[in-house]
């Protein structure tokens, strides 16, 4: 009775997340300064993956015996690129509602991949990839590699914009019982997988971030607020004690630079600000990079941005912050001129998630936060998180067709969230690309 | 579209920690890229650029074995086998291998060296060979590894052992000509400098690459002749046993070219163990380190003087009375008896120390060893025949010896008389040899040396010019000298030589001046003598000594130079007169 009542509950919650009315602003033409922003970061993560990658397979070559081939990992990330590039333009052309109408079934087929990959972990089954005591990834043999956790991202993405968004439409984002309860359920169990089972620090911060900067648009009060960022430290912190190598992580980050230079972490750190140091102001050089050739661990993905440092010097590095910035702010303004307060939870959603990996990222190479060991959207090496990412992006693409204009969004300010008069008069279509830039 | 950030919306304050952060990155990056940008670069250089040493082979060193090279000293490698006792697994089982493949090589109670476990680092065994050490390599032992080493190997064991010095353990010659030649030998180390991967593979990235190769050293090839070598230390041996003697020298030199073709000291030792050795002494090859006081010897030198001054000549004579006063001092003969008016030929025959004494005062006025005889007698042995100097020879730790010079108070008159006849001054075996060939191959002083050439890197034999020599005497001068010689050994010794060859030597028998006083109970004997046909085609001379024995040049010095002298005239082919 109660196992049924458990159920019916988190399905009731799955329900109010699922939502398949478009929005009333006419399409217009999309905002193509995503998908610039996006083919840059992509095309300098493809030139920097042709410079390493030889270096790559050859240290992988000498220090494990296999045998890849100089080429293997600049091909491997343009298979990776289209796969991805794939998922953006199905992600542009499915209609968003088809996502949101499914949130609840999307979040129980991502959490029931994540416990697929724990069982298969525990039973030691091939298809579960074991690798630093975690298990991770389903080895899908020729096909590579998943990660469900990404998967998990992208689901808690469609189904926390559906149901904080319409909560928010009901005035009740604040209210204990109808939001905020059944939202640390979910997050709980989401954690419980991506942190406890899969022991994946890095994306359990960046779910957390997707879920806060989702609530923070929504418009979390104060006192919600300051109960929240209470609840993440003292979770954040048990976290982090539960698990030796994160407070080593910790420590290494508080020591500062050189008092334990013989432990992995300070060396992984030291070796990534040498990398960023020696790049100097136009760096060393596209192929020139010594610092891939085996000093950075993990130099072809969690580390590329320090090879990009070395490689393309402070200039290339500020260039790339520049469009990863820009991105960002796009995300930002897109989301100010989406009326349907769902559609803007989803892009804070998308902003929350690419910018807590690329902050965490690059301050942990530069060496101003402890090492998380999460990806740098779009320049990584890693097929899963690109083509999450990516799929991420394309959604928030597709979203671009449907902005209006800032005069008519005063307006729409003006009458409330929780009122769904005039949203669908046609003063606010048919503005499509007339002021565009 | 014209989008722009709503104000009082939540996603300002999005922006601004997003631009805060960027700022922050910025700044940091600056930081890091910039103003640390040369620490970082020379951190890397500390890190990734790694410098190789590529060890110059030492050069081998060969002796003549008639006219062509043959290895006397070879490099080996060789293996020392050590273990880190903190990381070793199976300590009995490293025990077991290593007493096993290593044998005597392997350091006694193992187990004792691999139970101390706060050390680092135990030697097992050294000196064990590639085959042995692959032996070990395949047993895959936890914290065991290996050294290489080269090391020095003589084919020929101890043979020519003081000429040839040996190699130390940190690599340097010491002794001989291992360390006169030492840097010509050692050659120069190469350098490798390259920009490495993490596991050390040279990489091309960078311009700190150097590539030197190592400038391997010469392949020396001496002048000694294996066979006339051995036979030589043969012969001391032989004659040491003979006349009890307990230290002998001898040198072989060819009179054309200042080749020494034979060096030899007893005792001696095996320079592959030269680090068993107890008396260092034996270290020192006495022909060119050890100055004495020549004796009879150097009459012959001063007889050349007579000659080459034109004062004096073989028949010329004198009235020997056996005693003979200079200033103060009375000399006598050591052999008595053969008074009365004699050539300076008899004189010679009989070591009859007046005659010398005489020809000394011919050099002057004919009555003193006045100051103008002196410079003479001082120009002739120091200037012309090079006695007190130093040789130039290619062995390490040659002796300079003394003549003292008429400008000092000690070179009076009493002083050059005794010099007539050897004494009053320190020379060395080869100082006196080489002198003396000058005087057996027509007045030509070629300066003694050891080296014949190199072998280049094609295995050739590129033999080294043979310097100019010097004329110290006229060939006029040179002839009559050899042929008194000549006459001097036959007079007594003519029966012991092979019939139908030119022969001659004059005996020593010099006493040993210790700390300043002449001992009563020890002398050394000496012979110095060429032989040949028309040409005389070498110069032997032998030294026999012993603590308290008196060993004289005829009895026991002139049968080993005898005994070598036959056996060269067979080794060179030397054609007799019927």
């Amino acid at each position: 009775m109660k196992q049924g009542g458990q159920k019916s509950y988190l399905a009731a919650i799955a329900k109010e997340a699922e939502f398949g009315d478009k929005t009333s602003v006419r399409k217009h033409k999309p905002d193509y300064l995503i998908v610039l922003f996006m083919g840059l970061l992509m095309l300098i993560g493809l030139v920097v993956m042709y410079a390493i990658g030889p270096q790559r397979a050859n240290v992988l070559n000498n220090a494990y015996g296999s045998d890849y081939g100089s080429t293997y990992f600049f091909v491997k990330q343009i298979f990776s690129l289209l796969f991805a590039l794939g998922a953006f333009t199905i992600m542009t052309i499915v209609p968003y509602t088809w996502l949101t109408r499914h949130a609840g079934k999307i979040l129980l087929a991502a959490i029931a991949a994540c416990a697929l990959l724990a069982v298969a972990g525990w039973a030691n089954l091939g298809i579960a990839q074991q690798s630093l005591g975690a298990t991770r990834w389903f080895n899908l043999g020729p096909l590579g590699s998943l990660q469900p956790a990404e998967l998990l991202k992208f689901a808690i993405l469609i189904f926390m914009a559906g149901f904080l968004g319409g909560k928010a439409r009901q005035g009740k984002l604040n209210d204990a019982n109808a939001t905020l309860v059944p939202l640390a359920i979910i997050t709980a169990i989401a954690m419980f997988f991506v942190v406890v089972i899969q022991k994946d620090f890095g994306t359990g911060v960046s779910l957390a971030s997707i879920i806060l900067v989702m609530l923070a648009v929504a418009g979390v009060n104060l006192r919600n607020s300051g109960m929240i960022a209470l609840i993440v430290v003292i979770i954040g912190t048990v976290l982090v004690i539960a698990a030796p190598h994160r407070v080593e992580r910790m420590m290494t980050f508080l020591n500062g630079d050189n008092t334990s230079t013989s432990d992995d972490n300070s060396y992984h750190i030291d070796q990534a600000k040498l990398a960023i140091g020696t790049g100097g102001l136009f760096g060393v050089g596209v192929g020139n990079s010594v610092q891939s050739t085996g000093y950075l661990p993990e130099a072809i993905n969690d580390s590329v941005f320090a090879i990009m440092g070395e490689t393309f010097g402070f200039v290339g590095l500020i260039t790339i912050l520049a469009i990863f910035t820009a991105l960002l702010m796009r995300l930002l303004k897109l989301m100010d001129h989406l009326v349907d307060v769902r559609l803007k939870l989803l892009v804070a959603g998308v902003f929350g998630w690419f910018g807590a990996h690329v902050m965490l990222n690059v301050a942990s190479m530069v060496g101003v936060a402890p090492l998380t060991g999460i990806t740098l959207p779009l320049l990584s090496f890693g097929g899963t998180s690109m083509l999450f990412i990516t799929a991420a992006l394309g959604l928030v693409f597709q979203l671009s067709h449907y902005t209006v204009h800032s005069s008519d969004l005063k307006e729409v300010r003006h009458e409330g969230f929780s009122s769904r008069r005039g949203i669908g008069r046609t003063r606010y279509t048919g503005r499509s690309g007339s002021t565009r830039n | 579209m014209d989008l722009k950030l709503q104000k009082g919306s939540r996603s300002t304050i999005l922006a601004a920690i997003v631009l805060g952060i960027m700022a922050i990155f910025v700044v940091r990056l600056f930081y890091l890229q910039i103003i640390q940008h040369g620490y970082y670069v020379d951190m890397a250089k500390n890190e990734q650029v790694k410098r190789l040493t590529i060890p110059a082979k030492r050069g081998l060193i060969y002796a003549l074995d008639g006219s062509g090279p043959v290895p006397l000293v070879m490099n080996q490698t060789v293996y020392t086998v050590f273990a880190d006792p903190q990381t070793t697994k199976d300590d009995g089982k490293i025990v077991d291998v290593i007493q096993r493949v290593a044998g005597g090589n392997a350091r006694s109670d193992l187990a004792g060296l691999l139970a101390k476990k706060d050390s680092r680092y135990q030697i097992l065994a050294t000196r064990i060979s590639r085959v042995q050490a692959d032996k070990i390599k395949t047993e895959s032992l936890n914290g065991v590894g290996f050294q290489e080493e080269s090391v020095r190997v003589y084919p020929e064991g101890s043979l020519a052992a003081q000429t040839l010095g040996f190699v130390d353990f940190s690599g340097t010659g010491r002794y001989g000509v291992e360390s006169q030649l030492n840097d010509r030998l050692t050659g120069v180390d190469g350098l490798l400098q390259s920009v490495t991967d993490v596991s050390d593979v040279p990489l091309t990235i960078g311009n700190n690459n150097i590539d030197k190769p190592a400038i391997n050293g010469d392949n020396v090839v001496l002048t000694i002749d294996r066979n006339v070598q051995s036979h030589v230390e043969q012969a001391l041996a032989d004659g040491l046993k003979r006349t009890g003697a307990t230290r002998g020298s001898a040198i072989v030199i060819d009179p054309l070219t200042g080749h020494v073709m034979a060096m030899a000291n007893l005792p001696t030792y095996d320079p592959a163990k030269f680090n068993e050795v107890q008396d260092a002494a034996v270290f020192n090859n006495g022909v060119v380190s050890a100055p004495y006081e020549p004796g009879s010897d150097v009459k012959t030198l001063t007889m050349a003087t007579g000659i080459d001054r034109g004062v004096v000549s073989a028949n010329d004579t004198y009235v020997n009375t056996d005693h003979i006063q200079v200033d103060d001092r009375i000399i006598s003969n050591a052999t008595l008896g053969q008074t009365g008016t004699i050539t300076f030929q008899h004189a010679l025959n009989w070591s009859l120390n007046t005659g010398f004494v005489t020809v000394a005062e011919l050099l002057g006025d004919g009555r003193s060893i006045n100051r103008s005889a002196r410079d003479i007698m001082y120009d002739y042995f120091y200037n012309r025949f090079h006695l007190g100097q130093p040789t130039g020879i290619e062995v390490a730790g040659e002796a300079t010896g003394t003549v003292i010079s008429p400008d000092q108070t000690e070179g009076n008159a009493v002083r050059y008389s005794n010099m007539s006849f050897g004494q009053g001054l320190d020379v060395t075996m080869v100082q006196v040899a080489a002198a003396f060939g000058s005087l057996v191959n027509g007045g030509n002083y070629y300066k003694p040396t050891v080296v014949a050439g190199i072998v280049d890197k094609n295995g050739t034999f590129a033999p080294a010019p043979v310097a100019a020599p010097s004329n110290p005497v006229s060939k006029s001068t040179a002839d009559q000298l050899r042929e008194m010689t000549h006459v001097a050994r036959s007079t007594f010794f003519s029966n012991v030589d092979k019939p139908g060859y030119y022969i001659g030597g004059k005996t020593g028998t010099s006493q040993v001046s210790k700390n300043g006083v002449y001992s009563d109970d020890e002398t050394v004997g000496t012979y110095l003598g060429y032989g040949g046909g028309d040409v005389s085609r070498y110069v032997i001379m032998v030294q026999v000594s012993g603590d308290h024995k008196a060993l004289q040049g005829a009895r026991d010095a002139l049968p080993i130079f005898t005994d070598i002298s036959n056996w060269m005239l067979d080794y060179l082919k030397i054609q007799p007169k019927g």
